[in-house]
C-alpha cells in the first residue's frame, strides 16, 4: 500500500454537517513533487476536503495516508500531522499581534522548539524567498493583501512541510495583487514542492498543475491534465464551469 | 483607640494636617496593601475563569460559569461578610485583611472575566485555524495566539473594573480592616469633622484612580499594534 513516492493518498472520504453531505466519497493520490489543482463551484466541498485532510475537521468516513502513515487512525498525533502540512488560507489568517517575522518564526519556536535566534534566521530566509525580507518588522495591519498572503506562505513553508495546501489563496485579493502571490506559488512549484491547490486561476493551473480534479457536489467528477480538462471537458458541468471562468478570465486580462 | 491617642487628638483638635491626615494616610497604606495583592490576583483569576468557560469541558465550563454568575449576583459586601463570618463556621479562619483580599479577588475576578471572555470570543476563528495548522496544541494556541490578542481587547473593560475595585475596597472597613475609609469613619465619629476628613479620603481615592488609569493608558499604548 505505502509507496514511497506517494505523499498523500485519500480513499473514499466522507463528511456531513448534519443532514448536509459535503463530501461523498473522494479518492485521489499525490506523488512527491506533484502539483494537483482542485477546481469546482463554491459550496462543493473543496475547503472542507482540505480541512479534513489536515484534520482541522474530522472526516466521518474514509482513509488518508500521509507519507504512507494512516492519519485517519484513531491513535494519530494530529499535532504532528499538521506540522507536516503547510496550510495557506483564503483569508491569510496571519497572527495580527505579531510582526511578519514573528508570524513565520513562532511555529518554529513554539511547536518545533527551535531556539529564538535560529528560528529568526530561518524565518528571514523564508521571507527572502517570498520577497518580503524588508517588510519583516511590519505587522499584518501594515501589509497589503498580497504581502500578507506571501507571509502566510512563508509561515507555512518555514515548518518544512511534506506538502502544501492552498485554499483559494488569491480569492480574497484585489485583482492587481493576485499576480505577486501566483508568482511566488509558481516559483515554489518549480522547486517541486508537493502541493494541493484549490483555485480558480486557470492560468496558474495550466502553467504548473500536473493534474486538475474537478469537484462538484462532494465528488471529483473529472480529472486529467489541466489543458485537457479545461479545454476539452467531458462533463456538461465542467464545460459550463470552465466556459464561465475563461470568459471572466479573458475579461480581466484585457 | 487607646486613651493616649484620644488625648493627643483632644489637645490638637484643630490640627487636621498634624493628626487626621497622618491617620488617614496610615489607612491609605493598608488600602494599598489590599489592592496591590487583589488587583493582580483578580486579573489572573479572571483569565483563568474565562479560559475555563470557553475551552474547558462541560463540567469545568459549567463550574466557571456558575462561579461568575454567583459572585456577580451577590452584593460585594455580602460576599465579604460571608467570607469573614461564615468561613470560620467550617473551620477556615482568615484575618480581616486576607478575608478582604479573598473577597475582592473573587468579586472583581468574576466581573473582569466577562470582559476577558468577550474578548476571547471576539478573536476571529481564522487565528485558531492558523495556529492549529502549524501544529500548535490548544494550550500553545491559547497562550501564544489567542490571549495576547484578547487581553489587549479586554484591557479597557478590565481596567474599568479595577478602578471600581479601588473604590469598593472601602467595604473592607465592614470587617475591621483599618483602611482609609475605616480610619475616616472612626475619626469622624470621634470628632465629627465630616468635611475635611471625608474630603481628604475622597481625594486620595481619586488620586489612586487617576494613577491606575494612567498606568492602564500606558499599558494600552505599549501593547498596541497596527490593525
Amino acid at each position: 500500500m505505502s509507496n514511497q513516492d506517494i505523499t498523500l493518498k485519500v480513499e473514499d472520504l466522507h463528511k456531513s454537517y448534519g443532514s448536509n453531505k459535503v463530501l461523498k466519497g473522494v479518492s485521489f493520490e499525490i506523488r512527491k513533487g506533484e502539483i494537483k489543482i482542485i477546481c469546482g463551484p463554491s459550496g462543493t466541498g473543496k475547503s472542507t476536503l482540505l480541512r479534513c485532510l489536515n484534520l482541522l475537521t474530522p472526516p466521518d468516513r474514509g482513509h488518508v495516508w500521509l507519507e504512507g502513515e494512516e492519519i485517519t487512525d484513531a491513535g494519530t498525533d494530529i499535532h504532528k500531522v499538521r506540522q507536516k502540512i503547510g496550510f495557506v488560507f483564503q483569508e491569510f489568517n496571519l497572527f495580527k499581534h505579531l510582526t511578519a517575522l514573528r508570524n513565520v518564526s513562532i511555529g518554529l519556536e513554539v511547536v518545533k522548539g527551535i531556539k529564538k535566534d535560529e528560528a529568526r534566521e530561518i524565518a528571514l530566509e523564508q521571507l527572502r524567498k517570498v520577497g518580503l525580507e524588508e517588510h519583516a518588522h511590519k505587522y499584518p495591519g501594515e501589509l497589503s493583501g498580497g504581502q500578507k498572503q506571501r507571509v502566510a506562505i512563508a509561515r507555512a513553508l518555514a515548518m518544512n512541510p511534506v506538502i502544501m495546501f492552498y485554499d483559494e489563496p488569491t480569492s480574497a485579493l484585489d485583482p492587481q495583487l493576485i499576480g505577486e502571490v501566483l508568482d511566488v506559488m509558481k516559483k515554489l512549484a518549480k522547486e517541486k514542492i508537493t502541493s494541493l491547490v484549490v483555485t480558480h486561476e486557470i492560468g496558474f493551473a495550466r502553467s504548473v498543475g500536473d493534474e486538475i480534479m474537478f469537484m462538484t457536489d462532494g465528488r471529483i467528477i473529472e480529472r486529467g491534465p489541466p489543458d485537457e480538462v479545461i479545454l476539452n471537458p467531458k462533463h456538461e458541468v465542467t464545460r459550463n464551469f470552465f466556459r464561465n471562468i475563461t470568459r471572466l478570465y479573458e475579461r480581466s486580462e484585457q | 483607640m487607646n486613651f493616649w491617642d484620644v488625648f493627643l487628638l483632644k489637645i490638637l483638635e484643630e490640627e487636621f494636617w498634624g493628626v487626621f491626615l497622618p491617620k488617614i494616610l496610615g489607612g491609605w497604606v493598608v488600602t494599598v496593601k489590599v489592592l496591590l495583592i487583589s488587583i493582580p490576583l483578580s486579573t489572573i483569576l479572571a483569565i483563568t475563569l474565562a479560559v475555563a468557560r470557553i475551552y474547558g469541558n462541560k463540567p469545568v465550563s459549567l463550574l466557571a460559569a456558575s462561579f461568575v454568575g454567583l459572585f456577580r449576583g451577590f452584593p460585594c459586601v455580602v460576599t465579604l461578610l460571608m467570607i469573614f463570618f461564615a468561613l470560620p463556621e467550617i473551620g477556615v479562619y482568615l484575618s480581616p485583611y486576607w478575608s478582604a483580599v479573598l473577597a475582592f479577588v473573587i468579586v472583581s475576578g468574576s466581573y473582569q472575566s466577562e470582559y476577558v471572555r468577550g474578548a476571547i470570543q471576539s478573536i476571529e476563528i481564522g487565528q485558531s485555524f492558523a495556529a492549529q495548522s502549524l501544529g500548535m496544541t490548544k494550550l500553545q494556541e491559547i497562550i501564544h495566539i489567542i490571549l495576547p490578542q484578547a487581553l489587549r481587547r479586554a484591557l479597557p473593560g478590565v481596567s474599568n473594573e479595577i478602578i471600581y475595585l479601588v473604590k469598593y475596597s472601602s467595604l473592607a472597613s465592614f470587617i475591621g480592616v483599618g483602611e482609609i475609609f475605616a480610619v475616616s469613619r472612626l475619626y469622624n465619629s470621634l470628632y465629627f469633622r465630616p468635611i475635611d476628613i471625608f474630603l481628604a479620603a475622597a481625594v486620595i481615592y481619586m488620586f489612586m484612580c487617576t494613577i491606575a488609569s494612567f498606568i492602564f493608558k500606558v499599558i494600552e499604548n505599549k501593547s498596541r499594534y497596527p490593525e
